[in-house]
């Protein structure tokens, strides 16, 4: 999958995990522009997270020959685990306030759902051979 | 089959947990998680690592309801990461296990995901991408539009107004859906395949390495046995010193406190630093070489030496202790020299038996973990309490009313019993009462054994103040 649409895709997940959780505490109708508006600055966060955590790794890895399932057997559980315990810390430090549970909760599900996306193969051709973070 | 028990499990665990302080919830969820664990991994559970995780996971549940102290809840979550990595691969080290258990309930799903990916030639799924879209795109082209139409009509405005969907409590069906994650994730184990396969492929003996230079290794044979000659003499002079400090009577306790403390820091900064130089020297080809009996010996010296010095370090914690009482310090310097000797005794055992670094890391982790299980055990609040009341010369009556709230009944027992000065006597009367309003305030879920002690309390005291 092209990076482009992993963060487009990435975002939107985040964007709708962060809303859930924020709006099942506090729903207003008012809110919901804010909804589509904060696509914006999600995208800009999935963008620096994505270019800067996940895509050296498989950069970096393809050009020593490795293929996605090794890259993603051999960094996916570190990466899980680091970023699980950044977002944990994240949630404790700010004494578990809502905003903080829904972008931490939003920013762990949408990058581990993008090592997903970047090592599912590309569904165009059954034959064809797919390509890794173009 | 799998999903109508994970959707069971995840409704049980919103009614354990959603909006509940840890109690009798977390003894019952210990008894799901086995459960969900055993329907998918039948066949692991026949292992005996597996059984003995098992019943220490079972354990420390029932200590969870029993102590409820802040220990038993840590290792009740240790063993069942323990459990969860034990079920995937029992043959790996404690440590990979740990992180197995930690990947498998954090990404499990992640992971399986991927081995779907693989096998999606051969089985055809549900398109779910194509479900989210149909349900997530209407809803937000519908949310959109009935903003707009909202500010363009108010009739429709006023009826939208009025839907109420306060009924269904949103927030219950999220923490659900953290419940079946996280059951969904240890369904089915998933493990670190390349720590997991470098741990059960890397034995305990160390390996000599086909080729070496003799003239380093009697470099390095010189300057190590040069090293801990002169490091055994240092801590020959250091140990008399302090045998004879020892024998000097010291009563005050600040005394006391700093020379413990002291003393305790040296010990790690010592210790550790015998063991890295130990380690450092006997890291490969110096184990095999012919003439490393003088090195080996000044190592064990050494090894001994330390010993003696954690023998000292204990001798003077249990004076202050005699004197001033327990506290959780004194009690963490305890736990600390056991677990420097466990360094010490299993460093030794590397050395002598030509282990490698692996070997320390596996048993003393697994030495680690048993301890833990063990120290669980105690319900340390109300142990100190005790001890303190009936054994320490000198009472710090203020330091076990800060204590948790597991000694309320013990401190308000001796209050009943003794003079105390009105300040002291006030502080623990209301610590009992808030201790007693807690437990009578809390739901099922919040249970421990206190609230069934309580209730046989207030059968036998019925004039007791609190129980009118």
């Amino acid at each position: 999958m092209s990076i482009l649409s992993n963060i487009g895709k990435s975002s939107l997940l985040a964007m709708s995990i962060f809303w859930v959780i924020n709006l099942t505490y506090d729903f207003n109708w008012d809110y919901i522009p804010f909804v589509f508006l904060s696509l914006i600055p999600i995208y800009f966060c999935c963008a620096i997270v994505i270019l800067l955590t996940i895509c050296p790794i498989f950069w970096f890895s393809v050009s020593e020959g490795f293929n996605r399932q090794q890259i993603f057997k051999t960094y996916f559980p570190i990466y899980a685990i680091i970023i699980f315990g950044l977002c944990s810390y994240g949630i404790y430090k700010t004494k578990t306030d809502i905003f903080a549970i829904s972008f931490f909760v939003s920013a762990y599900i949408s990058t581990l759902h993008s090592w997903m996306w970047f090592v599912k193969p590309k569904k165009v051709n059954q034959n064809e051979q797919t390509t890794l973070c173009k | 089959m799998k999903h109508i028990t994970i959707i069971i499990a995840s409704i049980l665990f919103s009614t354990l947990f959603y909006n509940q302080k840890i109690g009798v919830n977390l003894s019952i969820f210990s008894i799901i998680s086995i459960l969900i664990l055993l329907v998918s991994n039948t066949q692991k559970f026949r292992n005996k690592t597996t059984i003995i995780y098992t019943l220490l996971y079972l354990l420390t549940a029932a200590l969870v309801f029993i102590q409820h102290t802040s220990l038993s809840i840590l290792a009740n979550v240790l063993a069942f990461i323990t459990l969860v990595g034990s079920v995937k691969e029992s043959k790996s080290s404690i440590y990979v296990q740990w992180y197995n258990g930690i990947y498998t309930s954090i990404a499990g799903y992640f992971h399986r995901n991927l081995h779907k990916i693989d096998n999606e030639t051969t089985k055809k799924d549900i398109d779910v991408l194509h479900l989210v879209k149909l349900v997530v795109i209407p809803l937000a082209f519908i949310t959109v539009f009935v903003v707009l139409y909202r500010n363009g009509n108010p009739i429709f405005s006023d009826l939208i107004s009025k839907i109420d969907l306060s009924f269904i409590n949103l927030k219950w069906i999220l923490f659900t859906v953290l419940g079946y994650y996280l059951f969904s994730n240890i369904f089915s184990p998933v493990q670190f395949d390349f720590a997991t396969n470098k741990d059960l492929q890397t034995g305990n003996t160390l390996q000599q390495s086909e080729t070496f230079s003799t003239e380093i290794l009697v470099k390095e044979k010189q300057l190590g046995t040069t090293l801990l000659l002169l490091l055994n003499i240092l801590i020959v002079f250091y140990l008399t010193t302090d045998v004879i400090s020892l024998n000097t009577k010291w009563t005050e306790a600040h005394v006391l406190s700093s020379q413990v403390h002291n003393g305790i820091n040296a010990l790690i900064a010592s210790i550790l630093i015998a063991i890295v130089i130990i380690l450092y020297f006997f890291r490969g080809n110096l184990n095999f070489y012919e003439n490393n009996k003088t090195l080996k010996n000044l190592a064990f010296t050494w090894i001994i030496l330390n010993t003696i010095l954690v023998i000292l370090i204990a001798a003077k914690n249990y004076n202050y202790i005699t004197l001033f009482g327990l506290t959780y310090k004194r009690i963490g310097v305890n736990v600390y020299l056991f677990l420097t000797l466990v360094g010490l005794i299993t460093t030794f055992l590397k050395v002598s038996k030509v282990k490698n670094l692996w070997f320390l890391f596996r048993i003393n982790t697994q030495i680690a973990f048993v301890l833990l299980m063990i120290l669980s055990v105690v319900n340390w609040d109300n142990s100190i309490t005790k001890y303190n009341i009936n054994h320490a010369q000198s009472l710090d009556l203020n330091y076990l009313i800060n204590l948790s709230d597991n000694n309320a009944v013990l401190l308000n027992e001796y209050r009943k019993s003794n003079n105390l000065s009105s300040n002291q006597s006030n502080r623990i009367i209301t610590k009992h009462r808030n201790f007693v309003y807690k437990l009578n305030s809390r739901n099922w879920q919040e249970y421990t054994y206190s609230n069934f002690e309580l209730k046989t309390i207030s059968k036998t005291s019925r004039n007791n103040e609190y129980f009118k």
